[in-house]
């Protein structure tokens, strides 16, 4: 558990540094400085997944020393430790690419990236409601801050995001009164205990789920991510497709999974599961419409978090544990291929001077490297074989097929599929189009291209450790 | 209905009606008085609820410094024009949709008994027939190091979520310098940003705000064993600062200076700190020893003020000179 302190508490104490040195420290150190800062809470959390592995169990936690129910309560347990290593990894990546390519990124994007390192690492840690409030409302105030840090063009869906932000974090809290006030406690792990289904619990459960289905832009409340996302630097863009989004989606799950009972849990899984379903199928059009390239990309977030809702509507309806598996498989396969995506998206951009998707035309003799990155992370999206989105589709799948009055749900997860494969070979299949090829306006930046292609490649190497990483999930991740 | 129950149905209307004022007032600075009013009402309600701390602060930040917020933002905005006989186009569908929840809730409440129990039934939350969280809470607060529970909530048992929420003034902070980017194309001198302020408004200001800071010390001291604490009194700071910014008798603060930008970061930095000694050589994270734990909160406490007070007053009449790194 000290290590995964530690992975929490460098970042946070970072941000603050950084704050506190303002323009003192040149914006070229403050970068070094940050993504020193991810690389240390890194192998921290490498070596906080090393512990949970060795243990073979969820360590728990009393803040302060206080008993059970008093005291807010840390979980660690191998998914969270998974995540925190998910975070720190992307984070280093992403602040390479932020501080060293052409890109380039204000002052206070090393401070804000500080501080959503800290607060997503503390939300993986979190077992309590409130804890859990405070942490998604850190978590949605640096998302709209780093929103902004694109400048003019970016404040109208940045205040968006705010407001529909603030108001989710309202419903939510909502919900967390409501059950505290039922059931005197805010402790997940109690709270498992004792929930019955009665109407303040299933109006609690409701007014969350609403809040949280806001908050990571689920269908049908997901409207304000593609403005929001695409209008983002890439770096950030990036950040906030991979990482904040499936901070809800982790409570939303720690909910339904944990604090909800049963029954409850089996009437709303079906109606979670069908919204995934159009989620994917509606996120995947506007994709496939989509005139411009990040436009694309966000929209195909939308799309491939259905796959997410999908999982978790099943696994409420099933009480499955594979489901458990093949919804975090899903998360960490689509936050590595969509920070591929933005990063090539924002690349192509800069260097061929366009926004539009038309404009790749040639895009794979003029720039080959992020077309290739884009398209070998576009496959993990459409889960062909042996990718990281292949792993958790089929695990996805197999409950689907092995019964025949499953075989509706397996229907959905084929459409969604065509659809993802057609909003991805819409962009390749413009970039080999060599005749009238859109030339270049600047010279590739190599370091760019190469580090947009890095998580891609990880994506595909999760097949290496599939095994590995459906036991590890399975094995105690609830 | 008892006598006792008149000033609560009449705080209730009241609130309803300055919510609606607020919405549908004709004019924007008649929304903003209603809108204050409105935070006066939710403080009263607060104190007649038995939540002192929740009142005092809604009086300061939901009714005092909101207020100036609108004002400040409602002098930049351009003139506003007629809004007579504007459309409302949603209001037909939300009021339906109003009515329609209101009638499910009430179907709801009439055919399932068990909302009406779970404000009677106290053994429902119960910790499975442990004790409640305000027995506990009664049960360790001479451990606690203070005799106030509610400081000794927000301060010791449930410390790890006040320190988040420094961090969430921060960031507040943060994102709204973000909107100045870059450094300031004229730097205006040292002079006040407001028009001359009136004589009268001026020697009030002179007379207020000594008594706000010493009324702000008094709560938080007044934190470790009554209502009161860092929140308050750091909002009480933060309006005594405002009021002396907007009369010109304050110089600007900014944030290019370097101790301004460690009183902003003290409360957490000090908090974290703490955390991680604790960490390192204490009995674990947030722990503190049974014996420093009264001067330990003090100490924290003094430092979440001054940040809590000079965060506030930079959001509310931060200017691009002031806040541009």
């Amino acid at each position: 558990m000290t290590y995964a302190l530690v992975s929490l508490s460098i970042p946070l104490l970072s941000a603050l540094v950084l704050m506190l040195a303002g323009a003192r420290l040149s914006k070229r150190n403050a970068g070094i400085m940050a993504i020193l800062t991810s690389l240390l809470s890194l192998v921290a959390a490498w070596f906080c997944l090393l512990d949970v592995a060795a243990a073979n169990q969820s360590i728990l936690l009393n803040l302060g020393g206080w008993e059970n129910g008093l005291a807010i309560r840390l979980r660690l347990s191998p998914l969270s430790s998974l995540l925190l290593l998910f975070a720190a990894f992307m984070h280093v990546l992403i602040g390479i690419y932020a501080g060293f390519s052409r890109q380039s990124v204000s002052r206070d994007f090393w401070t804000l990236s500080c501080v959503l390192h800290g607060s997503l690492a503390a939300l993986w840690l979190s077992a309590d409601l409130f804890n859990l409030y405070i942490t998604l409302e850190l978590l949605g105030l640096t998302a709209v801050a780093m929103v902004a840090l694109a400048g003019k063009k970016a404040y109208k869906p940045a205040s968006n995001y705010l407001i529909l932000s603030l108001v989710a974090s309202l419903f939510y809290l909502l919900g967390v009164a409501l059950v505290y006030g039922r059931y005197g406690s805010l402790d997940v792990v109690l709270l498992g205990l004792q929930t019955q289904s009665d109407t303040t619990t299933r109006i609690a459960l409701l007014v969350m789920t609403a809040g949280l289905m806001l908050k990571a832009a689920l269908w049908p409340l997901h409207l304000w991510l593609p403005a929001a996302h695409a209008n983002a630097p890439t770096a950030v863009s990036a950040l906030l497709s991979g990482l904040v989004v499936k901070g809800p989606i982790f409570i939303l799950w720690l909910l339904w999974s944990e604090v909800a009972p049963v029954d409850l849990a089996q009437q709303i899984g079906p109606v979670l599961a069908v919204a995934g379903m159009i989620a994917l199928v509606a996120g995947g059009l506007s994709a496939m419409r989509s005139p411009y390239l990040k436009t694309l990309v966000a929209y195909s977030t939308v799309a491939q978090l259905g796959y997410a809702m999908m999982a978790l509507g099943l696994l409420m309806t099933w009480q499955l544990p594979q489901m458990h598996v093949a919804l975090w498989l899903f998360v960490i396969a689509h936050g590595l291929a969509k920070a591929t995506l933005f990063l090539a998206a924002g690349e192509m951009q800069t260097t061929l001077g366009t926004k539009r998707v038309s404009g790749l035309r040639g895009a794979t003799q003029t720039v080959p490297v992020a077309m290739f990155a884009f398209a070998v992370a576009g496959g993990s999206l459409i889960g062909l074989p042996p990718s990281g989105g292949f792993l958790a589709k089929w695990v996805l799948l197999e409950p689907m097929l092995s019964s025949p009055q499953n075989w509706p749900w397996a229907f959905g997860v084929l459409l969604g599929t065509l659809v993802s494969a057609a909003y991805i070979f819409r962009v390749v299949a413009i970039s080999f189009d060599r005749a009238r090829i859109n030339p270049p306006d600047v010279r590739p930046d190599r370091l760019g291209h190469w580090l947009a292609l890095l998580p891609a490649l990880m994506v595909w190497g999760m097949a290496l450790i599939g095994e590995w990483l459906i036991e590890f999930l399975s094995g105690g991740g609830v | 209905m008892t006598l006792e129950l008149m000033p609560d149905i009449v705080l209730g209307t009241l609130l309803l009606l300055m919510a609606w004022g607020a919405l549908y007032a004709p004019t924007r600075y008649d929304a903003m008085a209603l809108f204050v009013a409105f935070g006066v009402v939710v403080a009263l309600i607060w104190a007649r609820l038995g939540a002192p701390d929740l009142a005092l602060a809604e009086a300061a930040i939901g009714a005092g410094l909101t207020g100036v917020l609108l004002m400040q933002a409602a002098r930049q905005l351009p003139a506003e024009v007629s809004v007579t006989g504007k459309r409302m186009p949603w209001f037909g569908s939300s009021l339906l949709f109003l009515v329609l929840t209101c009638a499910m809730f009430a179907a709801h409440i009439l055919t399932d008994s068990s909302f009406k129990q779970a404000g009677i039934d106290t053994s429902a939350t119960r910790l499975l027939g442990g004790p409640t969280v305000p027995e506990m809470v009664t049960a360790a607060l001479p451990n606690s190091g203070v005799s106030y529970p509610v400081t000794a909530v927000l301060l010791n048992f449930r410390a790890w979520d006040t320190m988040l929420e420094l961090l969430v003034l921060l960031l507040a902070l943060t994102g709204v310098r973000q909107l100045y980017p870059g450094t300031p194309q004229h730097p205006r001198a040292n002079t006040a940003s407001s028009p001359q302020a009136w004589p009268v408004l001026l020697s009030w200001a002179r007379f207020l705000a000594p008594l706000l800071v010493l009324l702000g010390g008094f709560l938080l001291w007044r934190g470790a064993s009554g209502p009161g604490g860092a929140f308050q009194a750091g909002a009480l700071l933060a309006s005594a600062a405002v009021m002396l910014r907007l009369t010109g008798l304050l110089p600007p603060l900014r944030w290019s200076s370097f101790l301004l930008r460690l009183t902003v970061i003290l409360g957490a930095l000090l908090f974290l700190g703490v955390a991680l000694a604790s960490l390192a050589f204490g009995d674990g994270w947030l722990v503190y020893p049974t014996q420093w734990a009264g001067a330990l909160i003090i100490v924290i406490e003094l430092a979440a003020t001054l940040s809590i007070a000079v965060t506030l007053s930079l959001l509310v009449i931060g200017e691009s000179e002031d806040l541009a790194s």
